[in-house]
């Protein structure tokens, strides 16, 4: 009988390291990976994407929670950001598939612009495919 | 198209098959298949975990040092341009895998090399050693109280079971 709870606990265990990711949807909260100033937002909105939310690459409508003292951006604005790192896994061209750490997103204007001048960390080679060239050559790693 | 190997149990990952994960300092980690994906979430050890190449190879399962190995390597210097490089190439494939094979066989044989001499020779001990346990057909003629000593301990087992 103890046999069968350790296995059990084990089960669940493992059943826990194994989180179903999810879309990115309202009230998801984003790392900013860029110097604009903010540090995290909320998602409120994504833009053009499946209904269901927003993944890799989609743009989303964003509310900044926590921001820099003297940032370009301000506690409490509404920004536009495109996600550049999500948990989720998403499919690539070829049929194999990428996922991230952790959700992330770099602020841009409503053109597509990115409003700070360097974005931290990995990004995925799709963003070309959306029109993100000037995010992707400010990246650090291109995965 | 490159055909990188799985970072669990470095098998060929082959275009359009696996999933990547790219942790925050942009490593990147390949996996063949869920099976191998999974183990990694886990945070199983390839090293430790015997299906895996890393465990074969860790033990001496596998061969590990041929010159045959060193054909196929990651370069990252581009090649000069040459029509027949190939051809020569696909050629050479077949040449090398054969090699290959051959050394593998040879290897796997020398692995084996007295085993069943020590199969035997356990097999003889066994022998030697628990006669006690088998008892002559002609023992239990005369003494059938040997029979009816075994049954009720059959009966207990049935009943922890239960």
């Amino acid at each position: 009988m103890r046999l069968i709870r350790s296995c059990c606990c084990r089960f669940l265990f493992v059943a826990r390291l194994q989180q179903q990711r999810t879309f990115i949807q309202m009230r998801t909260v984003l790392k900013v990976v860029d110097n604009s100033g903010a540090k995290k937002v909320m998602c409120i909105q994504a833009l053009k994407a499946n209904k269901k939310g927003a993944r890799l690459g989609d743009t989303i409508v964003a509310s900044v929670k926590e921001a820099h003292p003297n940032g370009k951006v301000k506690k409490g604005k509404v920004v536009y950001g495109v996600v550049v790192r999500a948990a989720m896994q998403r499919g690539r061209c070829d049929g194999s598939e990428v996922k991230f750490d952790d959700n992330a997103v770099v602020l841009v204007d409503k053109q597509g612009q990115p409003i700070g001048t360097r974005v931290f960390g990995p990004v995925p080679h799709e963003l070309r495919k959306k029109k993100h060239v000037k995010i992707l050559s400010l990246a650090e790693h291109i995965a | 198209m490159r055909l990188e190997k799985c970072w669990f149990c470095s098998s060929t990952v082959y275009p359009g098959h696996g999933i990547q994960f790219v942790r925050n300092d942009a490593k990147i980690f390949r996996f063949c298949r869920s099976k191998c994906h999974k183990n990694f979430k886990m945070k199983r050890n390839p090293r430790k975990v015997k299906w895996t190449k890393a465990y074969r190879r860790l033990r001496g399962k596998d061969m590990t040092q041929d010159s045959t190995f060193e054909f196929e390597r990651k370069r990252n210097r581009p090649e000069r341009y040459d029509r027949s490089l190939t051809e020569n190439t696909l050629k050479a494939i077949k040449k090398i895998d054969k090699v290959r094979v051959e050394r593998e066989a040879r290897h796997h044989k020398n692995r084996m090399k007295g085993k069943s001499a020590k199969e035997h020779n356990e097999a003889i001990k066994e022998i030697d050693q628990s006669t006690i346990l088998v008892k002559a057909p002609s023992a239990l003629q005369q003494e059938p109280s040997l029979v009816k000593v075994s049954q009720p301990q059959l009966d207990k087992n049935v009943a922890m079971e239960e």
